[in-house]
């Protein structure tokens, strides 16, 4: 039917023009009038054509096919307006691919939101770790519940089969994997049987350990693996890519551990649980369930748990933690700039619309409809936005990567980061709206043209109109490149602040690490005392090292070890409630080695043993609180759930940054020194090996090292020295909760800079081009290329300085409102005028040299080829 | 010719011009001129169809089956395509035409005067 629609069109028309000639029209005016009735041929067969075709599809393609034909003949603004937009949008494609792996996609567990983590509390701290007999009652006694387990987080040497290494290590209940819904790539998990004192000595291996040391065969379950000395025949393999919190290369029962924790009630030793709700129950029905209970055992055992609570939680809060809310600011900071990519091709857009107004006047008097007009640039704004996306996605997976070279430590869940289908889609969704955001303006300005007026005027057009659109939106970039300069600009602050905190002890020439003393040295408490005192001595006999000893905890490291304490003998009532002190166990040398004061008394000696009286040295805050007019030397001080002392107050050292250098009163702040070799035999065992060797040095480690190591495995060839850290890195990740949205919106800044001042210049750039003629005519008058440059720069700043003003209003709002980034400064505040003085007067003159450029150019306009430009 | 002066004709909906060239066919089978002179002159020339808008209608029309076309020759020896009524669009017509019916029936009550 529509190959003859041509001809049938041309037949009927002869038809209507005879009949015209029989009416006695001229031959002419016949078919004139034929004509006329007849219509609008286009559209006509467009209509015919139309009705067999699925419409839009057929349209699309056509304007798919004319928007292509667009770009290639503009190549120079496709290039710039594509990559524009593959950085914009990659960047948001890396940065939503970070936040929706750690925050929103859901964990790897079986029904994941019915799993919570259930702490025990009390006045002092809102989490504490779990009792192990409590636990045992909870899960006796819990209904809420459909399955609980615990587990501990450790490290194990492995000594067989194959070279020793140290491992991390879990130990957990028997049903831990069952809770968790996971099964296990082969063998089964722990029964009841097992999960007690005395059970055999099995254990479960990581898939990774499982191809490392067994090639992944089948018949390894049976095996043995030796850990701490002791074989333990291998029942189960855990799946690929399995963990919680850390991930673990071995799991062994809990219940097969040191009875003295396990035992004791009021011991609060590391132990993590974690619960399936039953069906149908609510976290907030299980948390006043469990309250009950636990006040039921406070009333059973008001020794051990008086004032103790419970706090139930999500397993998913637990997991991701505090970086959620810095991961959200980060992901709204990109988007700023993905804003400012837009407004640049936005910017570009509105340019060539001008530039096609005629073309647009000539086909909307042709005919066309205004509707498929719009539609047509829209899908020419959607093709460039689809082509940015594609490129940016490659973009994207470079950003992952950078970001994950930023801080691989903090990002809980990272395994999960990836372009994965959730991040295409967000690109996806992300590209249309960026396509039909810039697309809109240009769209509805050139299908409003009128063609009369635009067919009369040159082929400049009006550009008025699209001037104010035009400033408006590099205003608008401005303010927001501030923006984000500024925030980059309090966080640099922040970081160069805490730098220059005194932490209370020497940064440089500091050493630390680990060694996994061998076990067949550590059958007793006392071969135990030796071994470490034998170990210690051959380290500080290398060459090169100044001092070094042990201690149980190191400063910044983010670990804890506080306890209750009182003083001469005022044991406080209830144990929980009791104030609390960070205990350090360490050796006589350790004060030394880390460069800490000793403001009174002395320190701790090789005299200091189990056999002669205990002694504590306390640091200043505590003397401050608890002896504010009295001598604390000579005093006595207690301290511990199982408790030690009372022990003889000897000295007084400086206080040390334990939680962080921006260190606030929220935390603990009294400190205690207890002497490693004065900590009772029943706890040698278990407090020995987590200590960590401090050593003092003005060698470079990587020279050292070997030496370290000859002089361990020299005292015995399977003990492994590990968590190798100079002081220098260990505060450098104390701050890395900051230095990661440092860095990050350090090159969000960078990068809307970049956009910023190259649509400012090609803003001033095109308007300068616009203005030929009135430039001309000025230099004509009289004006010098001086004038000219004021007169272009000036425009261009005027922009600049509105944009500054708004930015720095919305900066003073957004960082004092949004509290997950004023949390994060140090030492600033969120108005700091120094950070948005310098920050706009950089900016300022960036701006400055972009417009310079287009300046330049239009003070060498001749007058007399500018007149004659049209 | 501006778009304007298009839009003074009344603009007939697409489904009474598929109406009036099924009624015109009612009375034989005719080329795609005669259809458009049929209507004028029926009317009385009130209803002055773009003629042109005959042809999306006629395939429209050919694609419901409505009508089929068949190659003949017309009055004076031309070729020309003859569109012919088929049974579903005789049915299509009754139908058609008692809703048109319906319609102005309506329209007319409402723009009666209320009578007493």
């Amino acid at each position: 039917m529509l190959e003859d629609l041509d001809q049938d069109i041309r037949d009927h028309l002869e038809r209507e023009t005879l009949d015209n000639i029989e009416r006695g029209m001229s031959p002419e005016a016949a078919r004139h009038a034929a004509v006329r009735k007849f219509g609008n041929v286009m559209r006509i067969q467009e209509d015919a054509r139309a009705v067999w075709t699925t419409v839009w599809l057929e349209q699309l393609l056509e304007d798919i096919r004319f928007g292509l034909r667009m770009l290639r003949k503009h190549p120079g603004f496709t290039i710039v307006a594509v990559l524009t937009l593959a950085l914009g949008i990659g960047a948001n494609s890396a940065m939503y691919s970070v936040v929706q792996g750690v925050v929103f996609a859901p964990l790897h567990y079986f029904q994941p939101d019915r799993l919570v983590m259930a702490w025990e509390n009390n006045p002092r701290f809102p989490r504490v770790f779990v009792s192990y007999p409590n636990f045992l009652d909870w899960q006796h006694t819990s209904r809420s519940f459909q399955q609980m387990a615990a587990f501990m987080e450790q490290g194990v040497d492995l000594t067989a089969p194959g070279s020793p290494e140290h491992l991390k290590a879990k130990k957990i209940s028997a049903g831990f994997f069952g809770t968790l819904g996971t099964g296990l790539s082969l063998g089964r998990e722990f029964s009841p049987e097992v999960d007690r004192r005395g059970g055999a000595p099995v254990a479960i291996i990581s898939n990774r350990l499982w191809r490392n040391r067994f090639n992944a065969g089948p018949g390894v379950l049976g095996e043995s693996v030796t850990l701490d000395g002791v074989d333990y025949s291998i029942v189960g393999i855990a799946p690929s890519g399995f963990r919680l919190e850390d991930d673990a290369d071995v799991y062994t029962p809990l219940g097969d551990g040191d009875p003295l924790v396990l035992n004791d009630r009021g011991a609060h030793d590391g132990i993590f649980s974690i619960a399936r709700l039953a069906s149908g129950v609510t976290i907030s029905q299980s948390q006043a369930e469990m309250s009950a209970i636990q006040n039921r055992l406070d009333q059973l055992y008001p020794d051990a748990n008086r004032d103790l609570g419970i706090y139930v939680q999500p397993l998913k809060e637990e997991v991701v933690g505090n970086v959620g809310g810095t991961l959200l600011l980060l992901l709204g900071a990109v988007g700023l700039v993905l804003l400012i990519a837009c407004a640049n091709v936005a910017n570009l857009l509105l340019a060539r619309s001008a530039a096609r107004k005629r073309e647009f006047a000539v086909r909307v008097a042709l005919g066309a409809n205004r509707i498929r007009l719009v539609r047509q640039l829209f899908t020419e704004s959607l093709l460039l936005s689809f082509s940015g996306a594609s490129l940016g996605l490659l973009t994207a997976i470079l950003g992952v990567r950078l970001v994950f070279a930023a801080a691989p430590e903090i990002l809980p869940r990272s395994e999960n980061i990836g372009i994965n289908s959730s991040v295409l889609l967000f690109t996806f969704g992300v590209s249309l709206a960026v396509g039909i955001l810039f697309g809109l303006a240009p769209a509805l300005k050139s299908s409003h043209a009128d063609p009369q007026t635009a067919l009369k005027e040159g082929s400049r057009g009006s550009t008025s109109a699209h001037h104010r659109t035009q400033s408006t939106l590099v205003i608008a970039q401005m303010a927001l490149t501030l923006l984000l300069l500024v925030g980059a600009g309090l966080l640099l602050q922040t970081i160069r602040h805490l730098w220059s905190v005194n932490p209370g002890f020497d940064t440089q020439h500091i050493v630390t690490f680990k060694v996994g003393v061998s076990h067949s040295l550590m059958k007793t408490a006392s071969s135990t005392k030796v071994a470490y005192q034998q170990l210690i001595e051959r380290i500080r006999q290398i060459p090169g090292v100044q001092a070094a000893d042990f201690t149980g905890l190191v400063p910044l490291t983010g670990q804890s070890g506080t306890m209750p304490f009182w003083i001469n003998s005022q044991k406080p009532a209830s144990l929980q409630g009791a104030p609390r002190v960070v205990m350090f166990l360490t050796g006589p040398d350790y004060l030394r080695a880390m460069g800490i004061p000793l403001l009174q008394g002395r320190f701790f000696t090789p005299q200091d043993t189990t056999r002669s009286p205990c002694v504590i040295v306390i640091d200043s805050v505590l003397a401050h609180n608890y002896f504010p007019h009295s001598d604390p030397l000579g005093q006595t001080l207690s301290a511990g759930f199982s408790p030690v002392g009372p022990c003889r107050i000897v000295g007084m050292v400086g206080h040390v940054k334990q939680w962080g250098l921006d260190d606030s009163n929220s935390n603990i702040q009294n400190q205690a020194y207890f002497p490693l070799y004065q900590d009772p035999d029943k706890w040698v065992m278990t407090n020995y090996p987590d200590t960590t060797i401090v050593l003092r040095t003005a060698l470079e480690t990587a020279t050292l090292m070997p030496s370290i190591k000859a002089a361990v495995y020299g005292a015995g060839s399977d003990q492994p020295v590990f968590a190798v850290q100079t002081m220098q890195q260990i505060v450098a990740d104390s701050m890395s909760s900051r230095r990661f949205p440092m860095i990050l919106l350090e090159a969000f800044a960078v990068l809307a800079l970049l956009l910023a001042s190259v649509g400012i210049y090609g803003v001033i750039s095109y308007s300068v081009t616009q203005r030929t003629n009135e430039i001309g005519i000025r230099v004509a008058l009289g004006a010098k290329k001086r004038n000219i440059l004021q007169l272009v720069v000036g425009q261009g700043l005027r922009m600049v300085l509105v944009g500054l003003a708004i930015g720095c209003v919305a900066a003073l709002i957004l960082t004092r409102l949004l509290s997950s980034f004023s949390h994060l400064l140090y030492g600033v505040s969120t108005n700091d005028p120094l950070t948005f003085v310098t920050i706009s007067l950089a900016l300022t003159m960036v701006a400055a040299l972009a417009c310079y450029l287009p300046a330049r150019r239009a003070s060498q306009i001749d007058p007399m080829v500018a007149l004659r430009y049209e | 010719m501006s778009t304007r002066e298009i839009g003074k004709r009344i603009e007939l909906l697409q489904g009474t011009l598929d109406l009036l060239i099924l009624q015109t066919l009612l009375l034989g089978p005719a080329h795609g001129h005669a259809i458009a002179k049929a209507i004028e002159f029926k009317s009385d020339d009130i209803l002055q169809v773009e003629q042109g808008s005959l042809y999306p209608a006629l395939h429209r029309l050919i694609k419901r089956r409505w009508i089929s076309v068949e190659k003949g020759v017309s009055e004076n020896n031309r070729r020309a395509k003859f569109y012919r009524l088929t049974p579903i669009g005789r049915r299509q017509l009754v139908i058609e035409t008692s809703k048109w019916d319906k319609l102005a029936g309506a329209i007319a009550r409402i723009l009666q005067p209320a009578s007493k």
